[in-house]
């Protein structure tokens, strides 16, 4: 679906396979053949969109319906934004090359905080008014789901509904729904009452946040009819609920380019500062024949040459090693690998993975994300120094030739000591192997810093001030600076800190995620077009002090912004976790 | 590439895979092609696991081929014969002028680089040898079978080659386009922008170059 305009404007970008669709699987509908038309948005580029499972299960999951249809959009990376501002030509989805404005919804998914200035760049492009109350009967309705709906109040006036949680079913319902209240002439306004009562949706226009003396401080309910609290949607059933069999095959390299199997969805494993871990309980699990089924499918009908079996820590699932072996078994003769990812470090996962990689050991990945037993103790991360010795041993003699470990920086009750532990462990690694006769064990080190997260136990912690972040990288740089036998990397500690802002933020950091994206911010994950000085500037215009967003600690009593969003785990149960976390007696762990 | 090894593993076909850790389908392509030319046909063989008709093959994998993508012809060999690639012997590329401003005298420098290219009786490039730090020339005057301006009736200037390629040695289409356009230094301070397209394939044969052709 390329006009001649578009023709030239692909010529002059650089990757123009990211935006001509046409892909293996993909589906194109006639519009006028069905009800009602949403398109898909993922505020980043193509290659990382298309690695997301949630979009392809979404795809799936509302195109299966005869009367819908769903197409996709991308971020424009800066050459194609360039080129399209210039010929004035719309923001359009993949499949059709139709105008954003020429569909029903447009649908964000909302994976991370750093994404938000594309989805309002994303608004621009189309053509379409970036806040809600500017929107009219003849714009589509924007719509926003994915994990950051658990706390979307900094994006809330730009969006007329969010859905919370698992969307798979709930969304082809709601889009069902408007269909038949369009039939029946409804407004806008209208239209967004009658949703506000179904299971998972909050139209956030209904809701005025109240502050006292310069704090959050509750909301105030618009309308009667919305709910005081909105409890999200999620599959009941992982066999009976729709997965995508026949996903898109992208022509262009992405960032995971394999078939991917989801075995589990959430996690038992209650990390203290994992989102993640809270807003998708219940862990349900997909059954083996269903999972095998489903593997033999994919492969059949999308060519990939690797299977994985993804879930949010693989090494989980009860009987993974029977099931390894029964999808070998219903794979074999197709040339079919499977990877496991996200294990968990222990020497199961360790045999688990030799069964899987058979020969081809290079490196073997783990996020152990504190080096002291009491740390780990802290965050609910309950692996003990022997087990990491034993399992890593194992890996060593099994022939791995590497390791690369995830840590995490900031932590809650962190001091200098837990950090240098770091270095100490990688140090005592290494002679361990060395006395095993195993001289050139590589490491790579990743540090990430703790950003605290609406819904989990340190949800009311703060994060560690920049200056302190910032000195605890230096200690580990200068540390491991000598140590040449380890590839050390961190992350950027501004764009941590505003992914931090915006984890805990409130509706007053909307105007200033416009003026961020006025003065040019966009792709702020990306570090090539990260500034950090753009987004100086506009704190200081809307005069935000962002500080009092990443490095506010809250007092349990405390309104939070995000209360009203129920993801399944009550908030005693949070308290009660944040307790035990500090609980843990301070002295150091036993093998030290 | 990845786009038709995924087409055959979504056919239902015997495909046989490399033995080892990492099976990889047995595909090959006659002559991979340089980066950033096109091509409009290329030739590969598929090794399978057992013998199926050919027009079996043509319709199983035309099935799994998106649109744009055609599968011309399939022929048996026996499994026993040389690998295309071996086969493979020269490469026929046509070079388009891509906004060419003075199109006339661009036809005239051209044809004078040209000429100036095939009257030379050695034509040195550098080449990093096996050791990084060795480099030594090699003439590559005789991998150039035909070099010519073909521009006839068509406006834009057309540069046809017909070059030496395979296993045993090549030169790249574009490093002889660089040569033409260093040949007239002074004319054109900016460097052409050329699109080149793969024509055809020739094989040796009794010490001629043959067309590769379907069938052949
Ligand atoms: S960090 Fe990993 S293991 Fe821990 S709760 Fe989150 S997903 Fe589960």
């Amino acid at each position: 679906m390329v006009d001649s305009t578009l023709e030239t404007i692909l010529n002059k970008v650089q990757k123009p396979g990211r935006y001509v669709g046409n892909e293996w699987n993909s589906c194109l509908k006639e519009h006028d053949q069905v009800q009602l038309r949403m398109v898909l948005a993922f505020p980043d580029l193509y290659e990382v969109g298309m690695s997301n499972q949630g979009i392809k299960i979404l795809y799936d999951s509302v195109n299966k319906d005869v009367d819908l249809l769903i197409e996709r959009v991308f971020a424009p990376a800066a050459d194609m934004e360039e080129q399209l501002r210039q010929e004035g030509y719309p923001l359009f989805a993949l499949e059709s090359g139709k105008p954003l404005n020429a569909f029903d919804i447009v649908g964000f998914s909302l994976q991370y905080e750093l994404s938000y200035t594309n989805v309002l760049n994303m608004l621009d492009l189309a053509g379409i008014p970036i806040y809600s109350k500017q929107r009219g009967d003849n714009h589509p309705l924007i719509i926003g789901g994915g994990p950051c709906s658990f706390n979307p109040e900094p994006l809330a006036p730009f969006f007329d509904l969010f859905l919370l949680g698992e969307a798979e079913e709930a969304l082809p319902l709601l889009l069902k729904e408007i269909i038949i209240n369009k039939q029946n002439g409804l407004t806008r306004e209208e239209l967004l009452v009658q949703l506000s009562s179904r299971q998972g949706v909050y139209v956030p226009s209904f809701y005025n946040p109240l502050y006292s003396s310069g704090r959050f401080s509750g909301f105030e309910k618009l309308i009667e009819q919305a709910p005081d609290a909105i409890e999200k949607n999620y599959v009941a059933d992982l066999d009976s609920a729709p997965y995508p069999t026949a996903p898109v095959v992208p022509y262009i390299q992405t960032a995971h380019d394999r078939a991917v199997v989801e075995i589990f969805r959430g996690c038992s494993r209650g990390c203290r500062f994992c989102q993640a871990g809270y807003i998708f309980k219940p862990v349900r699990r997909r059954s083996s024949e269903k999972i095998i089924e489903t593997a033999r499918d994919l492969i059949a009908l999308t060519g990939y040459d690797e299977i994985s079996l993804s879930s949010l820590s693989s090494s989980d699932y009860p009987g993974v090693d029977e099931l390894i072996n029964r999808l070998d078994e219903a794979l074999a003769g197709k040339g079919v690998r499977c990877s496991l990812p996200s294990l968990r470090l222990d020497s199961y996962a360790v045999t688990l993975a030799e069964k899987l990689h058979q020969g081809r050991r290079s490196t073997l990945t783990f996020a152990p994300e504190a080096a002291t037993e009491r740390l780990r103790k802290v965050i609910g991360k309950r692996i003990s120094e022997a087990e990491i010795y034993q399992a890593l041993t194992a890996a060593v003699t099994a022939g791995w030739q590497g390791f690369k470990l995830y840590f995490m920086i900031g932590l809650p009750t962190e001091e200098d000591a837990d950090v240098e532990a770091i270095v100490e462990l990688c140090r005592e690694l290494r002679q361990t192997f060395r006395r095993q006769g195993r001289h050139n064990i590589r490491f790579v080190i990743s540090i990430a810093t703790f950003v605290p997260k609406a819904h989990s136990p340190f949800q009311w912690e703060p994060q560690l001030s920049m200056p302190s972040v910032i000195r605890r990288q230096q200690l580990l740089i200068e540390k491991f600076r000598k140590m040449p036998w380890v590839e050390f990397s961190w992350h950027d500690a501004e764009t941590s800190f505003l992914e931090a802002v915006f984890a805990r933020g409130d509706r007053r950091l909307a105007p200033l995620l416009e003026k961020a994206w006025q003065l040019g911010c966009r792709f702020d994950g990306w570090s090539e077009h990260f500034s950090y000085s753009r987004w100086q500037k506009a704190f200081e215009a809307l005069g935000i002090n962002p500080e009092d967003y990443a490095n506010r600690s809250y007092s349990y009593a405390d309104p939070l912004p995000w209360d009203h969003l129920h993801c399944g785990v009550e908030k005693e149960a949070l308290v009660k976790e944040h307790r035990l976390a500090f609980s843990v007696p301070a002295e150091q762990g036993s093998e030290g | 590439m990845r786009l038709l090894q995924r087409a055959l593993r979504r056919s239902t076909l015997p495909l046989a895979y490399s033995q080892g850790y990492n099976p990889r389908l047995r595909l090959n392509l006659a002559l991979p092609l340089p980066l950033g030319v096109t091509a409009n046909r290329e030739y590969g063989e598929l090794y399978l696991s057992e013998k199926i008709d050919p027009a079996q093959l043509i319709s199983s994998l035309s099935a799994q081929l998106p649109a744009g993508l055609e599968l011309l012809g399939v022929f048996e060999v026996s499994a026993e014969s040389s690998s295309l690639a071996a086969l493979v012997a020269a490469a026929c590329y046509r070079a388009k002028l891509v906004d060419a401003k003075e199109k006339s005298l661009a036809v005239v420098q051209i044809e004078r680089a040209v000429s100036k290219l095939m009257a030379a009786e050695e034509l040195l490039m550098p080449r990093s040898g096996k050791k990084k730090k060795q480099i030594s020339d090699i003439n590559i005057r005789p991998y150039i079978f035909e070099l010519r301006l073909d521009s006839g009736l068509r406006a834009v200037p057309e540069v046809v080659m017909l070059l030496k390629a395979g296993s045993d040695g090549g030169v790249s289409p574009f490093y002889l386009l660089q040569l033409l356009d260093a040949c007239e230094p002074d004319c054109g301070s900016e460097a052409r922008q050329w699109s080149v397209e793969r024509e055809s394939l020739y094989l040796i044969s009794n010490g001629a170059l043959i067309p590769l052709t379907e069938g052949a």
